[in-house]
This record gives C-alpha cells, sequence and structure tokens, in this order.
C-alpha cells in the first residue's frame, strides 16, 4: 500500500466520516460514501495537489453524499432514529450531553449548504478558506451562509433552552 | 421582541471566531447595553458555541478503516499508456516481423506482364548479343578465316540463347 495515501486515510477519514454521516444520517450508507470518496483519493491521487488533498476529499465526500440524497428521492431532510441510538451515532463522544445530542439533531436538520458549512467549519474546525474551496463558494459567501446557519441553530437554541 | 439590526450579525461571529478587534468588541458590547435583543444574541451565541465544543469529529468505525485500508489491493489504478511499457515494446518489435512474414508468404509466380516484360528485354539484350557476335565474328574472320569464325561464335551464341530461354520457360 502506498505510504502515502495510508497517510491520508489516517488522517483524513474521521473527516470524511463525519461529513457524510451528518448528511447521510445513516452508517452504513455514510461508510460506503466515504469509502467511494477514498476510492476516488486513491485513483487520481497523481493528479491531485498534495497541499489540497483535504479539500479534495471533503468535497468529494460531500459531493458523493449529496448525489445519494438525491438518488434516495426519500427527502427525510430530519430523521428522527438517527438520534435514538445515540452510541453509534455521530455524537458518541457527548452522548452525556442532551444538549450536544440536541445540536447535532440541529446541524442534521439544515437545509444545504448551511448544514455541511456547519460540519466542516464548526465540527470540523476547517478554517474558512478551506470551507470555500471544498464547497466552491468565495470567502464572503462561506461567512454569509455560515452566519444564518448558526443564527437558526440560535435560534432554536433559544427555544429549547429559553 | 424586537429584532437587533443584522449588521451586528457579521460582529457576533466575528467575536466567536475571534476575529474581533478590541475595537470593534468594545463597541458591540456598548451596543449591547442599550439593546437587549442583540445582548440576548450574544448570550446564545456563546451558549451555542459552548455546545458545539463538545460535537468532536466523529472517529471512522473500524469496519470503515479496515475497508479503507484495503483499497489498494481491490482499486489498482488504471494502466498508463506508455511506450516504454513491455508490451508495448514487445508490439514495436513485432511490426518487423509481420512484415517480413507477409513477404515471405507472398506468391512467387510472376504474373503475365510481368513474362511479358522479361522476354522483351530479353529479346532486347540477345539483339545486342547477335550483333556483338556479328561484330566479332567479322574481326576474327578478318584474322584466322570465315570457317574458324562461324565455328566460334555461332555455337556460343546458340548455346546461351537456348540457356536462357529453358530457364525462363522453366520459370513462367
Amino acid at each position: 500500500m502506498s505510504r502515502k495515501y495510508r497517510q491520508w486515510v489516517k488522517e483524513y477519514q474521521d473527516q470524511a466520516w463525519t461529513v457524510a454521516r451528518y448528511i447521510l444520517k445513516d452508517a452504513q450508507e455514510a461508510e460506503d460514501a466515504t469509502q467511494e470518496a477514498f476510492v476516488k483519493l486513491w485513483n487520481h491521487q497523481d493528479s491531485i495537489d498534495p497541499n489540497r488533498v483535504k479539500s479534495w476529499l471533503m468535497k468529494v465526500t460531500r459531493n458523493g453524499c449529496l448525489d445519494r440524497l438525491r438518488r434516495r428521492r426519500d427527502n427525510v431532510e430530519f430523521d428522527e432514529s438517527y438520534m435514538a441510538g445515540e452510541a453509534s451515532g455521530p455524537m458518541q463522544g457527548a452522548a452525556a450531553s442532551e444538549t450536544a445530542a440536541w445540536l447535532k439533531r440541529a446541524i442534521s436538520g439544515l437545509k444545504e449548504p448551511y448544514r455541511s458549512l456547519v460540519v466542516l467549519r464548526d465540527v470540523n474546525q476547517h478554517s474558512y478558506e478551506e470551507v470555500a474551496g471544498m464547497l466552491e463558494l468565495n470567502l464572503a459567501q462561506v461567512k454569509t451562509y455560515l452566519h444564518r446557519a448558526r443564527k437558526q441553530l440560535r435560534e432554536q437554541l433559544a427555544e429549547v433552552r429559553p | 421582541m424586537k429584532e437587533y439590526d443584522d449588521k451586528w450579525e457579521d460582529q457576533i461571529n466575528a467575536l466567536l471566531d475571534g476575529e474581533l478587534s478590541a475595537d470593534d468588541a468594545d463597541l458591540l458590547k456598548a451596543k449591547a447595553s442599550d439593546d437587549r435583543a442583540l445582548a440576548r444574541a450574544i448570550v446564545k451565541a456563546y451558549q451555542l458555541q459552548r455546545v458545539m465544543d463538545q460535537v468532536n469529529v466523529e472517529r471512522a468505525p473500524h469496519s470503515l478503516t479496515k475497508r479503507l485500508k484495503a483499497i489498494p489491493r481491490e482499486h489498482r489504478s488504471a494502466p498508463v499508456f506508455s511506450l516504454f511499457q513491455p508490451r508495448w515494446a514487445m508490439a514495436l518489435a513485432a511490426i518487423p516481423l509481420v512484415v517480413i512474414a507477409v513477404s515471405l508468404m507472398r506468391p512467387d509466380t510472376p504474373s503475365a506482364s510481368e513474362i511479358a516484360q522479361a522476354r522483351h528485354e530479353m529479346a532486347i539484350a540477345f539483339a545486342y548479343l547477335d550483333k556483338a557476335a556479328a561484330i566479332t565474328g567479322r574481326e576474327i574472320e578478318s584474322t584466322v578465316g570465315n570457317t574458324m569464325a562461324n565455328a566460334v561464335t555461332g555455337s556460343v551464341n546458340k548455346v546461351i540463347q537456348s540457356e536462357n530461354l529453358t530457364s525462363k520457360e522453366k520459370e513462367v
């Protein structure tokens, strides 16, 4: 196995998985989507700028997830059962926190591109510039959309914790 | 409740991102002291950030890690075209062999037009030969006599002519 590829798996698998998990809300499908993205990375590794591998991978993962959502056609934006099995969900590290569980549901319930923006910026902690590259938006758009997304989350938070 | 001015939204986010200058932060605080909606938005923003801090990147399950590590074995990258790859080198080397084989497989029987051409050229050649023989005969005659000249040039000419015709006819 390519040492370079092994390093990419080590560094980026969690972030790609997190993106897929939040968008698809289904563990098995998220695994499939993440694997597809890494297959593309493996096949195109020679043509990708080594400094932009992370951005490339997140973008491909997200696009693959959105394609899957479109194919799914059930159009369920928010699956309540997603949070029912807390231990296996993306929030397993914060399972003790009801508010954190609520926030995860709230993030998953956001529309695109707000959901991806919050996951990439606030959960995965990518820089604004990286997020702009991943979503093919300019910096001003990223900030504007992210501010709207956070405002929506704040308003929802105010409802559950007045 | 009166909604705060949206222009402060950027300031709130910049404050949370740690990108707000000290002067702008003071300005925002001063404004918030007069605007309860804005003050409430700032408080909620901080609360949201605290909750957000509890939501971390999810660890990929072991089954996924296994699948990702298996990709290089299961998905060999497509071969790139190169003249220097063995199969292309072999193909290039085979071309002259094919040409030779095809040329060897061609029938060696001459066509009718080739035979006619050969006969025509031979007729011209023999005409020259007869002419040369006649000249030679005259020279010999002038030196050793007519009888001996006929004996020499006549037989030579006949032999050569009959030999050539026989071999050509055999080929045809």
